[in-house]
């Protein structure tokens, strides 16, 4: 916030002189604030303008006389956002054709909100001199002609961010990014992260430019839509073309039974290419979908493909890379005893900050007493492990030991991790652990997982639990405590620990007993030994759960989360076929359940995975619109202001749509400002949002691969959203 | 540039603007015979999306929203002038003249298939054939005829639709759905729930208080009535009924292993080769 302070009389924050103003202003970050300031009066709003560097464009691009142009340090723009979402700015119709009277009945489908073909170059023209000094963009290029227009306005461009979830036009190879790299010759960083393009596109435009291509610093092609990854020869070519590349994420095919697979001698020549790699992630294509899969890695060991990956392959690997600090291998197949190439990383590349592994076996065996595996990496600040049947309690107690700087941690498809490995990593990181996700672990339910987080329950910051209820009741009384601290001794014999489990456990039990909370609520006693007290997470600002298709959200509160002052935002995801799964037991989803948690503001809530019949259910199944009431249920209890919905899908008509009590349950948010639908809906439906009073921001985004694009409703849904938009626009604001 | 035996009693709106207000769509071959698909209640023109692909290359098509469709604009529903069927034909008539369209082929769902019934009784010669997807000329059950849905059961749909009718005024979240109604009715009234609840009631009424028997006769195209092996909203009795009593050649398709009330969704594999033959013919 901008600092107004002066003493009454004396010198006032006006008099300071502008230079100096716009220093200051220039230093506010949140946009909020800058918006404020921007109020205050006309000179502050001259200045503030001015300063502004990141700007995202809304609205739409029809009338080119209302691109803002106060603007001018803005270095970094976003275009992707335009509406109507998914319409670049420069989707233009060739002239109708009037035949006979009549227009010709291929043009007659696109209506007068699209730019002829003059006016195309006039907007481009006008973003390039209302925005002159823009450094960073993103934009949604939906074809080439986008960046043709755009990209010779900037020719300094340093970064550039594509968008595109619809499909790919029929273009030749790497036409789509050819006309970037030919304008901004001395780009930086090229994000092609939410981009959907061939795998072979990128080398042969990446070689037609070699000036670009040699600038290149950073190159992320974790496309989550493709569905194949890099192959040995295309990631060869890109490492060739871009020698001074410092991160570069790519999904890679790493199945040795595809033809051009990566294996260990395409990992050297990455490596000998791209010597000053800092950030490398490689992933397996089947880790980026959005979907978990179905199998359980423990009982797979055996028929689940080893990849082409071996151990000495990656020690050699990390031996050409000193500069290593982020490190992320996800693969979908097996790599065995890469415990000693591990230790090899902790060797060779002293940096390493952050590591993302998956299905990488012996990660840190702990057999003995000395450290092994990953908990040579003293240095790692973030750890994520996936899909290692073999990490074992003893595991996590040695990283815990090794890893003395772990602030982050993820564990996904550990099979033999139970509570206790969690809570002794749990008590020796105390000072540092701020972030932790537990998913898919058999043995870890939601209850399991968050009474091991105990020690750690007052500092946490970033929580993921998976919403899996095994007991109905669980006991939470302080003698169970006392007991697993006992197995822990038996477990371990060499203890480096501050404190004494038992000193420690007395300490939190008088910590339940004087934050004892009684709101009144008869379903929160559960022990009535203890009598009534709260967990209390003092600093847990994001919780993230996973919910299989069915289940209830309600007994999360019960599980331990009674109490989260701080909490701010939550992301839940639903998972799973709801065609098969029985009718629920409770007849709402349980929204209303976290209307105790007084800051909770912003909600994203993923039910896009969840499959299920729209219209065509047949006789005895629920269709989508029950369990869209069934999920939104109470969410008008909660004071939202934003919320991020993506509807459940029926795969066989390729429809996420909202549904009537869907709509009218959002409706009932009445303190939601911004709302943002990841699917389509009804004009009828899209109008009940104009009676949330606060609502300013809305926008349907089908950011899913592929966007629904010849989709009659769709098309039409672009009318729709001009005049939702006006009408929108012109409704009052209070404040 | 309406029909010369246009009868609107308040005027509706003309040509191009009517086009534009319908999301009339026009693909496929422009050289070659023009085929309408018109769509159901409750939903719109996407749900001929899987059958549209297989009629591209031999004819063209026209689609279009009626304009109780949720995608349509709820402004342009005037509730003085949609309380018949016949607002609907003299909207499809009106789409035909100003594509200049003098004869073409029609596929209608549902109510759509009732329009389609008028709009051949009205303009004859404009219709070269009728395929009609669950179609029934009145919904509810007589003394001696068997439409399907009995009055009790109509009540109750109609009681879903006004709680969610005072619900949507009082600004609270209409929360009833098509799956609330005993489940002869169910499938059909799933898709009636899929628009705003005024315009939902005003149409229930409309298309429950439907009675095309007396008409059946005045038809001089021939039809086709195509109809699932189960389709619990149309008893296979009234597609016998349509069959006797349409007075153009009618020949019944039955989809023997398909179930439902709307086969171009749920089973476009099955219904494609029929409409095929029986556009061919």
């Amino acid at each position: 916030m901008a600092v107004v302070g002066g003493e009454r009389g004396k010198t006032h924050v006006h008099d300071l002189p502008e230079a100096v103003l716009s220093q200051v202003l220039e230093l506010v970050r949140d946009v909020r604030s800058r918006n404020a300031v921007a109020l205050v009066c006309r000179k502050w709003r001259f200045l503030e303008r001015l300063t502004r560097t990141s700007l995202s464009l809304r609205g739409h691009i029809r009338n080119p006389f209302l691109l803002p142009t106060c603007f001018p340090s803005v270095s970094h723009l976003d275009l992707s956002l335009l509406s109507p979402w998914g319409y670049h700015p420069f989707h233009y119709l060739p002239a109708p054709t009037r035949l006979d009277g009549y227009l010709h009945p291929d043009n007659y489908n696109d209506h007068h909100h699209l730019l002829a073909a003059d006016q195309q170059h006039l907007v481009a023209q006008r973003l390039g001199q209302a925005f002159p000094n823009v450094m960073s963009l993103t934009v949604y290029a939906r074809d080439p002609s986008a960046l043709q227009a755009l990209a010779p306005h900037w020719p300094g461009l340093r970064h550039a961010k594509l968008v595109r979830w619809h499909q790919r036009p029929q273009n030749p190879l790497g036409a789509d990014v050819a006309p970037l790299l030919a304008a901004c010759s001395s780009l930086l960083s090229l994000d092609l992260s939410h981009f959907y393009c061939w795998t072979e596109d990128l080398p042969p435009a990446l070689q037609a430019y070699p000036a670009a291509a040699a600038s290149l610093a950073c190159l992320d092609l974790l496309s989550a839509s493709s569905a194949e990854g890099f192959r040995a020869s295309e990631l060869a070519a890109i490492a060739a073309a871009c020698p001074n590349l410092r991160h570069l994420l790519a999904s890679c095919v790493f199945n040795p039974r595809y033809f051009g697979f990566v294996g260990d001698a395409s990992l050297q020549a990455l490596a000998a290419a791209c010597p000053r790699l800092s950030l490398l992630h490689l992933v397996d294509p089947s880790t980026l979908s959005s979907a978990r899969p179905t199998h359980d890695p423990a009982d797979n060991d055996l028929t689940q493909d080893d990849a082409a990956i071996t151990a000495t392959g990656l020690e050699s690997l990390f031996a050409a890379l000193p500069e290593l600090e982020d490190l992320a291998f996800d693969l979908g197949h097996n790599v065995r005893d890469a415990g000693p190439a591990l230790e090899a990383l902790g060797r060779k590349c002293p940096r390493i900050k952050s590591l993302k592994l998956g299905h990488l076996h012996g990660v840190c065996k702990a057999v003995w007493l000395h450290l092994d595996g990953v908990s040579l990496c003293g240095g790692l600040e973030t750890l994520s492990v996936k899909n290692c049947p073999d990490l074992t309690d003893a595991g996590l107690a040695t990283i815990a030991r090794g890893c003395r700087r772990l602030s982050r941690l993820e564990i996904h498809g550990c099979g033999k991790v139970t509570e206790t490995g969690v809570k002794k990593l749990a008590s020796m990181l105390r000072s540092t652990l701020v972030d932790v996700r537990i998913s898919g672990c058999r043995q870890l339910d939601a209850a399991q997982s968050l009474r091991a987080l105990e020690p750690v329950r007052d500092r946490i910051e970033r929580l993921h639990v998976d919403c899996v209820w095994v007991r109905p009741e669980l006991k939470r009384s302080p003698e169970n405590m006392a007991k697993a601290a006992a197995n822990l001794d038996d477990l371990l014999e060499f203890e480096e620990q501050e404190i004494s489990d038992e000193l420690r456990d007395k300490k939190c039990s008088r910590h339940w007993e004087e934050e004892c909370v009684d709101d009144g609520d008869p379903s929160k006693s559960s022990d009535s030994s203890s009598g009534f007290w709260c967990w209390i997470w003092d600093r847990l600002r994001f919780l993230s759960v996973w919910v299989p298709a069915g289940e209830v959200l309600s007994p999360l509160v019960d599980a331990g989360l009674d109490c989260c002052p701080e909490l701010e935002e939550i992301c839940i995801k639903v998972e799973g076929d709801c065609r098969t799964c029985p009718k629920p037991a409770q007849r709402v989803f349980g929204l209303s359940s976290l209307s105790r948690y007084p800051r909770l503001a912003k909600m994203k809530l993923d039910c896009g995975e969840a499959i299920g019949y729209a219209l065509t259910a047949p006789t005895g199944h629920m269709d989508l619109s029950l369990w869209e009431r069934f999920y939104l249920h109470g969410i008008g209890d909660l004071n939202l202001y934003e919320l991020d919905y993506w509807p459940p899908q029926d795969k066989e008509v390729n429809q996420r749509s909202l549904s009537l009590p869907a709509t009218g349950l959002i409706q009932e948010c009445l303190t939601l400002r911004k709302l943002f639908i990841h699917g389509t809906t009804h004009e009828h439906f899209m109008r009940f949002f104009l009676a949330m009073p606060n609502l300013r921001d809305v926008q349907l985004r089908e950011d899913y691969y592929p966007a629904p694009e010849n989709d009659t409703s769709t098309k039409m849904r672009v009318d729709s959203c001009s005049r939702f938009e006006d009408a929108l626009n012109s409704t009052l604001i209070p404040d | 540039m309406g029909g010369s035996n246009s009868n609107w009693s308040s005027g509706g709106a003309t040509g191009s603007k009517l086009l534009e207000m319908l999301n009339v769509r026009v693909v496929g071959n422009a050289d070659r015979p023009a085929l309408v698909l018109s769509h159901g209640v409750g939903t719109d023109q996407s749900a001929w999306n899987r059958i549209v692909p297989y009629f591209q290359r031999d004819y063209r098509i026209v689609l279009y929203d009626l304009v109780c469709a949720g995608s349509v604009n709820p402004d342009h529903f005037d509730f003085r002038r949609y309380v018949t069927l016949d607002a609907y034909v003299d909207d499809l008539l009106a789409i035909l003249d100003a594509l200049r369209i003098d004869r073409c082929f029609f596929v209608g769902h549902s109510v759509s298939a009732m329009i389609g019934i008028l709009a051949a009784i009205r303009r004859p010669d404009a219709f070269l054939k009728l395929i009609l997807i669950g179609a029934s000329p009145r919904f509810l059950n007589d003394e001696e005829y068997h439409g399907g849905f009995g009055e009790g059961e109509i009540e109750t749909v109609l009681a879903a639709m006004e709680s969610n009718y005072e619900a949507w005024v009082r600004g609270f979240a209409p929360l009833a759905v098509g799956a609330d109604v005993p489940a002869a009715v169910r499938e059909f009234s799933r898709t009636l729930f899929n628009m705003r609840p005024d315009i939902t009631l005003f149409v229930s009424r409309t298309v429950f208080n439907s009675d095309l028997r007396g008409v059946l006769g005045l038809v001089q195209v021939p039809c086709v009535i195509v109809q699932t092996a189960k389709d619990v909203s149309v008893p296979l009795s009234v597609a016998r009924y349509l069959k006797d009593r349409l007075g153009g050649r009618t020949t019944i398709e039955v989809l023997h292993h398909t179930e439902g009330h709307l086969p171009h969704l749920s089973a476009p594999a099955a219904l494609v080769p029929v409409i095929r033959r029986s556009l061919s013919r």
